[in-house]
């Protein structure tokens, strides 16, 4: 017997098991439907990020001549997870309305839909990996460091623990709110350029430069280019990035306790 | 004995508040409430209880709450008061094969149409034969299921579910699919189903089919239970009453 009115979501009764199985064929079903197995959609899955980065690197070294060491290969680093972020981001945001015949008629717990994004930009971000590597070695003869095989999988791991209390409270406030997938892809477009991405910190005029070290987002995408650039992690920027993910995830939590069970109405 | 499916005095209103805009939220104006539809109960004091093994229906005009009712059961919308609860693995068939996907085969969608309804790889791996074999695919259960005819759809979907190891089902308007042939395999099965100690909840449309399958069941009507005892009387009173009803009060209804 429960409470009609219980304050627990559908599927709460679901094992650990059955959801990474459910996580598991979600993702395969997404890059199934989008690559139909051909070898020409790992390219597609490559070609965004690397379009993008080239295009600044047109720009800022080519056109504008920064003087910036390495310039392409700190492009390359933060490109791709960046990408993983955003992309992951302003899909999961989505993830409820598209996925509305789930949610309407079956007891699924609703969270898995935004992870199921998550999860699925990650697994781009995988393949995006040996390319990257490669690239490193080529373009900047940085050779694979053995640290790398603990190092990645961490950042990785840190990673969805960033991004994804971000996809699902985004998720969540677009079912009551539908304008927030638009302000979503702007607020990324922005903080794109808010955050240093295509420009070191290091050219950020020195007043300023404390208020860019606050975003989250510039410690989690140093530390990526720290691992790949050097081999080393910064433990500042770590912390900054888990305590980071901690808080959004408490506060995911709590907005998903609270307003989940209300989304079979609104979507 | 505990019953598979209890619900006492369940109460459900459906808020006017719809999905808002920014613009809404910032100016803090919002569209007068549109009170054409608006009626205070989706659904107001409902109870009955099912007992293991028994097939129970819920029939009533097009806005009398029986799908909000299913939701409540199932989980997906919430009661305002009241309760429910439900002895078992519960599986629905509020829309046959929700979650599809029409660029995957057909034995692909078998798996994640299962793993939706919470079954495990291992049991969906053991159960795949038999899930073809009912749905009567053959060679076509590799082909994209946007290949299919929708009775090819409705046809896997039902042999999903009825191999998914629920205890209870949830019925909504959806045996109505396939031929007449394949509608009595699907009886048959759900007979078979009974037979274990599964319990069904139909809502339907079609007072012939509820009658033949269902022991007990109730009336709608606005929400409100107006009948409710033996399948087949209870189908022949709203039988009556359908023809005697005055077709205005149609207008008062919330329909969801």
């Amino acid at each position: 017997m429960t409470e009609a009115r219980a304050e627990r979501a559908p599927g709460a009764e679901r094992s650990l098991p059955q959801l990474a199985e459910l996580l598991y064929l979600l993702v395969r079903k997404e890059l199934k439907v989008r690559y139909k197995n051909r070898f020409l959609g790992y390219v597609w899955a490559l070609a965004n990020p690397f379009a993008f980065a080239f295009v600044y690197w047109i720009a800022f070294k080519f056109i504008m001549r920064l003087e910036i060491e390495n310039y392409s290969l700190f492009l390359i680093t933060g490109m791709f997870p960046w990408v993983w972020m955003s992309v992951g981001v302003t899909g999961a945001t989505r993830s409820f309305i598209i996925n509305a015949s789930l949610i309407r008629k079956v007891n699924l717990p609703r969270a898995i839909l935004p992870l199921g994004n998550v999860a699925q930009e990650m697994v781009h971000f995988g393949f995006a990996l040996p390319v990257i590597v490669a690239f490193l070695w080529f373009a900047g003869e940085i050779r694979p460091e053995p640290s790398w095989l603990w190092q990645i999988p961490a950042l990785i791991a840190l990673q969805v623990a960033f991004v994804y209390p971000l996809a699902l409270a985004f998720a969540l406030a677009n079912a009551y709110v539908r304008d927030i997938e638009y302000l979503v892809g702007i607020g990324f477009s922005l903080m794109f350029f808010a955050t240093p991405m295509v420009y070191p910190i290091t050219l950020v005029p020195e007043a300023y430069r404390p208020w860019f070290e606050l975003n989250p987002l510039h410690a989690l995408m140093q530390s990526w280019r720290s691992v790949f650039l050097h081999g080393t992690m910064e433990p500042g920027h770590l912390a900054f990035t888990a305590v980071f993910a901690l808080l959004t995830g408490i506060i995911a939590w709590l907005l998903y306790r609270r307003l989940a069970p209300r989304i079979g109405e609104l979507v | 004995m505990t019953s598979a499916v209890t619900c006492e005095g369940l109460w459900k209103t459906y808020q006017r508040h719809r999905p808002v805009g920014v613009k809404t939220l910032l100016l803090g104006t919002s569209p007068p409430a549109d009170t054409r539809f608006a009626r205070e109960w989706a659904l107001a004091e409902v109870g009955f209880q099912v007992p293991h093994g028994r097939s129970f229906g819920v029939i009533g005009a097009n806005g009398s709450g029986k799908t909000t009712l299913l939701s409540i059961l199932l989980g997906t919308v919430q009661g305002d008061r009241g309760r429910v609860g439900l002895n078992g693995n519960v599986a629905s068939l509020l829309e046959l094969g929700a979650g599809f996907h029409g660029d995957l085969s057909g034995s692909e969608n078998v798996f994640l149409y299962g793993s939706i309804l919470g079954m495990r790889l291992a049991a969906i791996r053991q159960r795949f034969e038999q899930i073809a074999e009912f749905s009567e695919l053959e060679g076509a259960i590799e082909q994209p299921l946007r290949t299919y005819s929708a009775g090819m759809v409705a046809r896997l979907g039902f042999s999903i579910i009825i191999q998914s190891g629920a205890d209870i089902l949830l019925i909504d308007e959806v045996l109505a699919v396939g031929d007449a042939r394949f509608q009595a395999k699907c009886h048959g099965a759900l007979r078979e189903f009974r037979a274990r100690g599964g319990t069904l909840l139909i809502v339907s449309h079609n007072m012939k089919e509820v009658t033949e399958v269902c022991d007990e069941g109730i009336c709608l009507d606005l929400g409100r239970v107006v009948d409710a005892g033996p399948m087949a009387g209870v189908a022949a009173r709203y039988q009556e009453r359908m023809a005697v009803a005055e077709p205005a009060r149609g207008a008062s209804r919330a329909g969801r």
